[in-house]
């Protein structure tokens, strides 16, 4: 059961990916593309946990928690730069 | 022992100038010839066993694969030249004790000679030819700082550089032409080489390495046609002249002519190089030495000629000429420093060395009158004095030369022509200085100089007379062991005294007096006719050939590196492709026997995903953001696929350092042309699409060749190999700070490097910046918003935990100091975003460079630590140990090494960021003054 | 034992499953929407809860594992659910800041979206630009 789960939950992931994906591609704002981007960054970090799952082993936990950091920090810098231009003034 | 303390003694003497101050002079002075001194009287404790025929030796292994070693001989050539040296170096530091003025550093002043001394006492005395090269080059540098010892002077900035480019090119060839030689022999030993003339002569390589060493010596000793540059290093301040252009730095040149005498004389091709050189060079130093009005140019002609003679006499490959080559080089020592000592104190005292305004200064200092005169009598030649000793002997071997053959007459005729000349130009130096009517012009009414200025000349004047009069008794000793070395058989019989009765050298000298003072009377003509000749100045010749290949290299420089990023890429590239596209030719399948992975739908996605965001990052250049986006989504990508294939450090590096090149590229962006530049022309566009898809195709290639081979890598190793000699269970970890901790101690150093270098750039830059969007948009009026600034303050110390976490439990699990460094920088950086500068810094009240090099110094130390117990740089120690709530943790001494590369990655990406930031803070109104 | 170990495995299942369509619904909304103000919903809000779901699910997996708690989890997705926000703040006011055109039947009338409001933005500007010494 589980293991089926896994995969489904995988796969939808990954669709969500592409998704994600369509929307940085087509845009058609900034702003659209860098939420994209964000929600990418989200999805990887399910993606990861999920990894960990199907390995029974925490090795991924780290990059998890990285991804969910830095992917807000870059962009919280991106939005910066649309609004000031300057990050860090 | 005592040979290492001749040498080490002055060098030893060139730091305590220093201790010195620049005001107590006296101390100065005293300091400085101490070293000196003893080095001399440690000379002339060996000095009996030399000349009774021992040779001293001594030597140590230094760098044995490029067959250097520390090796030092004191025969009688050293001998001669030691005591010449440290003698008159002596005179030389009481001189220049009152020649410099208050204004000049005498300290620096006295460094420099000492370290030349230094350089000096090593050419004369290494035992070794890679070693006496070492300190050939020494003179040449120390000479340059001496020569440009007034750096204020435009004159002695230039004729410094002119004399270091002409020596320093000269030293090159030395160096080829002993390697040449020491190919030749099969070592580089002194005493080897002068025992195999045979074999020099008979290899055919040894007409290059003769005209390389050749080209050195006559660099050196300023032999036609390289004289240039010696006149033009009379910006030198006089003692340097004096000891660097009359008795030392100039005679290295005949010093090696004398010193590899044995090996390499006895030939057609030396005889004809060297003497006619040597004749050549005589001829024309004499004759612009009468035409020449400064002082010390003068004087620089006739050190020129005469060195010219010295030249001439060791190439004449007879026995008799050599040792009256090294009695010439005795005397004209003497002679040449106390002139060139007469000509200072005459500058000192009457400001100009201008032989026009110089008249009848005799009647305000006879003193230095009767010495100069004394001393110029013995440069022309005059008997009873040393110069008229030598000098005959030159003539003397002239009319024996089998130089030229049938035209042999010619060598004593224009031998005694040049002799005239010296007798011309020594009566000139008198009696248009010091006789001839009465001074004009002068800036200050001249008077005699101090005592103990005249001194040193004094005792040259007297050594003069000495060996003029009794020469048997005083220079005979020396000269026959000098002649000993320089000849490696018992030097001829030398008979020195002044009177050998009525012969045709006698009669040569007599003309060339008599010939010299009619030349003198009628010289008017002589400068009449010069004035048809078109005046070249060398220097301004020399700093225009200078101009032109730097002009020609520049122009090199302009057409290869034009400083388009796209260009570099393309060479960098198209080599890589041609090494690695070759290699892959080499192999016959590029499928290996390894069978290949399967695909499952998930990779082939997230392939799919990261090509179409390459080619999005490509395609998109022009719009700057959603290129750097796309670039962003690659970057993720790359991290998942890391973490997919079980590399979960990896994963972390690729984003931990994503992050941190997406907001530097943020801060640059800023900075950057609104305005993307022009499409690139479509021929440009095929080439680079091609070289792209080439560059791809041969990756991948190399890749799935190396992927599908059974590969024998070190990794079982480190596998094997990481808890028993690492103590960690993160090979990854172990091999960056335990394994190849070296390297990563390297690369931290790069780093900090790095940081420092662009913090200096960065320093007080001042760049445009934009005060709208690329749309013209202004920009959003709230720098800080608010729910931004007071989240990420609560989630400072989150993400300094999560750091320290990951630092903390690296050694075994993924993580580690680099990526630990990053994320704290990370972190640090969200603050000043969110924030601002000013903000941040009142809190972060710390310089960031001295965290990055406190974490290079950290790493060193923790390296060096291991010596201390007996073991190899950076070798880690480990334990187990039990920290209650923490649980099992290894501690390795890598930890520590660990806590280096933290604080440098911390410290280094908080220079730069920070910094890049702060550029647009210091001209922008903070926000405490808008409020006032 | 048995029992138990199969209805957490039905517990983590079913948070997997749930929060794979929460995410894909919040993706699919990114795609989908007619303006960004819409497409803004989905992902902060649909999608940070689909991947809390996940972090719950390996929660529950992991403790089941080791036989303990094991809550190193929770801290991703404290992190998630504090940053979430504040990222959707940010985009939405870079993308008032920037006039993005509305869908008409977005609702509200934001005053950064009005027309005429242009004089206030001038004067607050960043300064030092284009008058460099």
């Amino acid at each position: 059961m589980l293991d089926f789960a896994l995969k489904i939950s995988v796969a939808l992931f990954a669709i969500a990916i592409v998704l994600n994906l369509y929307r940085v591609a087509v845009g058609p704002s900034l702003p659209d593309r860098i939420l994209a981007l964000d929600t990418m960054y989200v999805n990887s970090i399910a993606l990861i946990v999920l990894f960990g799952i199907w390995l029974g082993h925490r090795t991924y936990f780290e990059a998890a928690l990285l991804i969910a950091m830095l992917g807000f920090v870059s962009t919280v810098a991106v939005c910066k730069y649309l609004l000031r231009g300057d990050i860090i003034e | 022992m005592s040979l290492l303390l001749i040498v080490l003694l002055p060098l030893l003497g060139s730091l305590l100038p220093s201790l010195s101050s620049n005001q107590r002079r006296h101390q100065c002075a005293l300091l400085t010839a101490a070293m000196p001194l003893i080095a001399l009287l440690v000379t002339l404790r060996e000095t009996p066993g030399v000349i009774a025929g021992e040779v001293p030796r001594l030597a140590f292994s230094w760098v044995p694969a490029l067959g250097l070693d520390l090796a030092l001989r004191l025969d009688g050539l050293s001998l001669l030249f030691v005591l010449l040296i440290l003698g008159i170096g002596l005179l030389i530091i009481l001189y220049a004790r009152h020649y410099l003025s208050e204004a000049d550093n005498m300290p620096r002043f006295y460094a420099y000679l000492m370290l030349f001394m230094t350089s000096m006492l090593g050419i004369v005395m290494a035992d070794n030819l890679i070693l006496l090269w070492m300190f050939w080059e020494l003179t040449s540098l120390s000479s340059f700082l001496l020569i440009g010892f007034w750096s204020h002077q435009s004159a002695a900035r230039k004729g410094a550089r002119m004399a270091l480019a002409v020596t320093g090119m000269g030293g090159l060839a030395l160096l080829a032409g002993l390697i040449l030689i020491g190919q030749i022999v099969g070592t580089f030993d002194m005493q080897t080489v002068l025992d195999s003339r045979d074999v020099i002569l008979a290899d055919p390589r040894y007409l290059p390495a003769l005209l390389l060493i050749l080209l050195g010596a006559f660099t050196k000793s300023a032999q036609f046609p390289f004289q240039f540059w010696l006149p033009q290093a009379m910006a030198a301040p006089t003692p340097v002249s004096a000891f660097l252009h009359s008795a030392t730095m100039v005679k290295a040149g005949v010093f090696l002519l004398a010193r590899l005498h044995p090996a390499l004389a006895g030939s057609q091709e030396w005889l004809y190089l060297v003497s006619l050189t040597g004749l050549v060079t005589m001829l024309y130093g004499a004759y612009f030495a009468l035409i020449k009005l400064d002082l010390k140019t003068i004087l620089a002609y006739s050190t020129v000629s005469h060195l010219g003679l010295i030249t001439m006499l060791f190439g004449l490959n007879s026995q008799m000429a050599v040792v009256a080559g090294l009695f010439h080089i005795l005397n004209h020592a003497t002679f040449k420093a106390a002139l060139f000592m007469t000509a200072g104190i005459v500058d000192h005292e009457c400001g100009t060395r201008d032989i026009r305004k110089l008249k009848g200064l005799w009647r305000y200092m006879p003193m230095t009158t009767a010495l100069a005169a004394i001393t110029a009598a013995s440069m022309a030649g005059f008997p009873l004095l040393n110069g008229f000793l030598s000098k005959e002997m030159m003539l003397a071997e002239t009319l024996e030369t089998p130089l030229l053959g049938g035209l042999a007459w010619l060598i004593p005729v224009l031998a005694t022509i040049g002799s005239i000349l010296a007798a011309a130009y020594s009566l000139r130096y008198v009696r248009n200085t010091f006789f001839d009517g009465k001074p004009r012009e002068l800036e200050k009414t001249p008077h005699e100089a101090s005592f103990p200025m005249r001194l040193p000349v004094l005792v040259l004047a007297i050594v003069c007379i000495i060996i003029g009069l009794f020469p048997a008794f005083s220079a005979t000793g020396i000269l026959t062991t000098a002649a000993d070395a320089a000849l490696t058989m018992p030097a001829p019989e030398l008979h020195l005294s002044i009177w050998h009765g009525f012969n045709l050298p006698l009669l040569m000298s007599a003309i060339a007096l008599i010939g010299g003072f009619m030349v003198y009377v009628l010289r008017q003509h002589l400068f009449t006719f010069h004035r048809q000749f078109p005046s070249r100045n060398s220097l301004a010749i020399f700093e225009g050939a200078v101009q032109r290949l730097v002009r020609f290299t520049q122009w090199g420089i302009d057409t290869l590196e034009n400083g388009s990023l796209q260009r570099y890429m393309l060479w960098v590239v198209i080599s890589a492709l041609a090494v690695s596209g070759m290699s892959l030719m080499g192999i016959e399948t590029l499928k290996g026997e390894l069978a290949v992975q399967k695909a499952d739908p998930l990779l082939i996605v997230g392939a799919a995903i990261t090509c179409f965001a390459g080619l999005a990052t490509a395609f998109l250049h022009r719009r700057r953001l959603i290129s750097l986006i796309m670039l962003s989504v690659v970057g993720l990508m790359a991290s998942l696929a890391f973490a997919r294939f079980s590399a979960p450090d990896l994963a972390l590096t690729q984003l931990a350092v994503e992050v941190v090149t997406v907001i530097l590229l943020m801060l640059a962006l800023f900075f950057l042309p609104q305005k993307t530049p022009k499409e690139s022309s479509a021929s440009r566009i095929v080439r680079d699409v091609l070289l792209a898809a080439g560059f791809g195709g041969v990756v991948a290639s190399l890749n799935y060749a190396l992927l599908t081979r059974p590969l024998n890598s070190i990794s079982d190793y480190f596998l094997e190999h990481s808890v028993s000699g690492g103590g960690g269970h993160n090979v990854v970890n172990v091999i960056l700070v335990d394994f190849r901790g070296f390297d990563t101690l390297g690369e931290i150093t790069v780093l900090c490097i790095a940081g420092i270098g662009i913090y200096k750039l960065l320093n007080r830059l001042r760049l445009f910046m934009p005060s709208s969007d690329s749309e013209g948009r202004p920009w959003s009026p709230d720098r800080y918003p608010m729910i931004l600034a007071s989240v990420s303050q609560s989630l400072l110390p989150m993400a300094l935990l999560v750091s320290v976490f990951i630092f903390l439990r690296g050694h075994n699990a993924p993580g580690g100091g680099f990526i630990a460094g990053l994320v704290t920088a990370v972190a640090l950086i969200l603050m000043y975003i969110a924030h601002g500068v000013e903000w941040a810094q009142q809190r972060l009240s710390f310089q960031y460079q001295p965290i990055a090099v406190s974490g290079v110094a950290i790493a060193t130390l923790t390296g060096v630590g291991s010596w201390a117990f007996g073991y190899p740089f950076l070798t880690s120690a480990f334990g187990h140990f039990h920290i209650p709530l923490i649980g099992d943790v290894e501690l390795a001494t890598a930890m520590l090494f660990d806590l280096g590369v933290y604080l440098t990655v911390v410290g280094a990406t908080l220079m730069i960021l920070a910094n890049l930031g702060k550029v647009t803070t210091s001209h922008r109104p903070s926000k405490q003054k808008e409020k006032a | 034992m048995i029992a138990l170990y199969t209805l957490m495995e039905g517990v983590i299942a079913f948070f997997l499953i749930a929060g794979s369509i929460f995410a894909l619904i919040g993706s699919l909304g990114l795609a989908r929407m007619k303006d960004f103000y819409m497409r803004l919903h989905g992902p902060s809000k649909i999608s940070t809860l689909g991947v809390g779901c996940v972090l719950l699910a390996s929660i529950a997996y992991f403790s089941l594992l080791n036989g303990g708690p094991s809550l190193q989890e929770l801290l991703i997705t404290i992190f998630l659910f504090i940053t979430a926000p504040v990222s959707a703040h940010l985009l939405s006011k870079s993308a008032l800041h920037q006039k993005l055109p509305r869908d008409p039947r977005t609702r509200g009338n934001p005053e950064e979206l009005q027309e005429d409001d242009d004089e206030t933005t001038l004067e607050e500007a960043p300064q030092g630009s284009s008058k460099l010494p």
